[in-house]
């Protein structure tokens, strides 16, 4: 019960002085939204993943070349990744290896390049170009809308484009059939691809929607010959075991190349790896908004220190009809923990917006989420902050001698 | 008609500063008021009434003796202890009023009841109440800058008296009146006397002191004279002089 009389009067004071109140309020604000904002988007980008990993299935890994470190356990600890995308240690050979394998239902390699591509209606420079053979759907569970998909048997200057570029590009629903200019050379549209929600972050997280997919033989043509391939995807079979199989490619991948130059990763591994590197990056950003509340909580402490000096007389005229030491805090603590809870409530709220808000206007390919954990971490940081900045100035106020204080105007 | 004293003062000292810098500012004073005096203290700056008041008021504690208040030793207890009883037997009136000036009369009066964990409406009821005996019944919502001088002594007094306390301690309660307003506290506080409340008054004026009475003047640090001490000496002289009061040294 005499919490809600501290409340009152606390509320009371604090709107007393309401601009400074205001102020102080919203620095807590500021840097629960910045905390909170970081935690969301990591929160975001992880769920993006996970359902990622959902929709492959459990049947699908990636040999990528480079070194993977595993644990004794055989986790995997860390993985070298864009260093070793630019020299490929993976060939064409090695495709024909891995979709060889027993329990490998296919494989399908990704060699990634960019340039301009044009179209009826429109050009766009830097598009992302996947060379790549006919079992990529497959694999990938990508879904052809139209025509079919990259054939090497066909004509090499034919493409499939994503749903989105396809949009972009062309200017009539009659889709195949269209010419377009891939890197000055042209291409026959002979089919698009259905839209697809999830990024594929196992191939260095390219948009499948604004891709250009052309045959392997075609980018070699656009690469001085060479296939630089980035990964090779393959699916196991129904009912198979992934981990034998990846042993299974291991093995055999290790026996061409004489030499640990690859990673077979599936696609679980994988997102664990990257996981931790966005709990990392998430991290981090976190620590570094983090700064910003301490600095709110600081304004905390200073609004409250000037408080409690600016009310000396008060706090004498309550200790002499009788306020102990002990009420005295409580009440100065109260009106600290009531700036930041509020503070944390609104940055919390101020973050939602701002999530909203940059996923409409930077189109990220994942939705920044506040979940219940994040909210609840704010508002315990919150109080926390309150508490620990607050506790100080209410001490001072508390020690104050009454006989000091009221002797201020007399 | 001899009634209980609820204030004793044995041997009491208080001393501030070290060694060469020490002041001595209430020295050995024995002191003795009974229920329902109206006793005023009078004497220059730096005669120790001030430090007097503190220490009944338990916002000070002596550095010697002892101090009784309704009987209860109340020199030595914890800083807890003593808030509580300055809020159940002790009531304040200061020369600047002291009000809270963010909150309304009724809130301000009923402040010591507030700390002493009475509900909302109790407390409010039990203000309203004494309010309505001043009355400033219909000032219950004013804020203090909204109100007198006068007035914001009344509700100062009303405050001192909400919590029923055993005695009042009035620190110069019309220094920053005129001579009307003034007129009208010392009545009030009068009225208060008469219904049976032990009032100790501090003052500069001697022309108040016929309000109370009894009087004493203190002198540095000590009491120089005490006007109930020809009463006392004439009563004890008929009995005994066991523990009477010692006040001239």
């Amino acid at each position: 019960m005499m919490w809600l009389s501290d409340i009152r009067i606390a509320v009371a004071s604090l709107k007393a002085t309401r601009v400074r109140t205001f102020l102080t309020i919203f620095g807590i604000i500021i840097g629960v939204a910045s905390v909170t904002l970081v935690l969301a988007l990591g929160e975001g980008a992880k769920h993006s993943i996970k359902s990622q990993v959902a929709l492959a299935g459990g049947d699908v890994a990636t040999v990528r070349p480079g070194k993977l470190s595993r644990d004794q356990q055989g986790d995997v600890t860390g993985y070298d990744i864009l260093a070793n995308f630019n020299a490929s240690t993976l060939t064409e050979n090695d495709i024909q290896v891995v979709s060889t394998t027993p329990g490998v239902a296919a494989a399908t390699p990704v060699m990634g390049l960019r340039g301009s591509v044009s179209g009826g209606k429109h050009t766009i420079e830097d598009t992302q170009i996947v060379a790549t053979n006919s079992a990529l759907p497959q694999v990938l569970s990508q879904r052809v809308k139209t025509g079919e998909f990259v054939n090497p048997d066909i004509n090499r200057n034919t493409v499939v484009l994503g749903d989105t570029i396809a949009n972009l590009l062309l200017d009539s629903d009659q889709t195949t059939g269209q010419q377009v200019t891939i890197r000055g050379a042209t291409y026959t549209v002979i089919g698009v691809l259905a839209h697809s929600d999830t990024p594929l972050a196992l191939n260095g997280l390219f948009d499948s929607n604004m891709a250009a997919y052309v045959s392997l033989d075609a980018g070699k043509a656009m690469n001085q010959g060479l296939a630089q391939i980035q990964t090779i995807n393959f699916r196991a079979k129904d009912g198979s075991d992934l981990e034998a199989v990846k042993r299974a490619v291991t093995a055999r991948l290790r026996a061409e190349h004489k030499a640990d130059d690859f990673a077979v990763i599936s696609s679980r591994e994988a997102l664990s790896v990257t996981e931790g590197i966005f709990n990392l990056i998430t991290k981090y950003t976190a620590g570094v908004a983090a700064i910003s509340l301490l600095v709110g909580g600081i304004g905390v402490m200073n609004i409250m220190l000037v408080a409690v000096t600016e009310r000396t007389r008060e706090i004498g005229i309550r200790k002499a009809v009788g306020a102990t030491n002990g009420q005295i805090l409580r009440q100065f603590l109260t009106e600290a923990i009531i700036m930041s809870l509020v503070g944390g409530l609104a940055g919390v709220g101020l973050a939602g917006l701002g999530a909203f808000a940059i996923t409409f206007l930077f189109a990220l390919p994942f939705t920044p989420i506040v979940t219940w954990g994040i909210f609840g971490a704010a508002i315990s940081v919150s109080l926390f902050v309150g508490v620990l900045f607050g506790i100080f100035p209410a001490i001072r106020a508390a020690r104050k001698d009454p006989i000091v204080a009221l002797r201020q105007l007399q | 008609m001899r009634s209980h004293p609820v204030i004793e003062l044995t041997n009491l000292s208080k001393m501030f500063g070290y060694g060469d810098a020490t002041t001595i500012a209430l020295d050995n004073i024995s002191l003795r008021i009974n229920k329902g005096e109206f006793v005023a203290v009078m004497g220059p700056s730096g005669s120790g009434k001030t430090t007097l008041m503190n220490i009944l008021g338990l916002l000070d504690t002596s550095t010697h003796g002892d101090y009784l208040l309704s009987g209860q030793n109340v020199g030595n207890v914890s800083s807890r202890k003593r808030a509580k009883i300055r809020r159940t037997k002790i009531g304040f009136v200061f020369q600047s009023f002291n009000l809270l000036g963010r909150m309304n009369v009724l809130d301000n009066v009923s402040l010591p009841l507030m700390y002493g964990g009475k509900s909302k409406l109790a407390r409010l009821h039990a203000a309203s109440r004494l309010l309505k005996t001043f009355g400033l019944q219909e000032r219950e919502y004013y804020m203090p800058y909204q109100l007198s001088g006068g007035q914001l002594q009344r509700v100062a007094i009303a405050r001192a008296l909400v919590n029923r306390p055993s005695i009042i301690l009035a620190d110069e309660p019309t220094g920053n009146l005129d001579t009307k307003s003034s007129e009208i506290i010392m009545h009030e506080l009068r009225e208060i006397h008469k219904r049976g409340n032990t009032i100790i008054m501090v003052t500069h004026n001697p022309t108040l002191t016929v309000y109370a009475d009894r009087v004493i003047h203190m002198l540095d640090g000590r009491i120089d004279s005490d006007s109930s001490e020809r009463k006392v000496r004439r009563r004890n002289s008929k009995r005994s002089l066991g523990g009477a009061v010692e006040a001239k040294k």
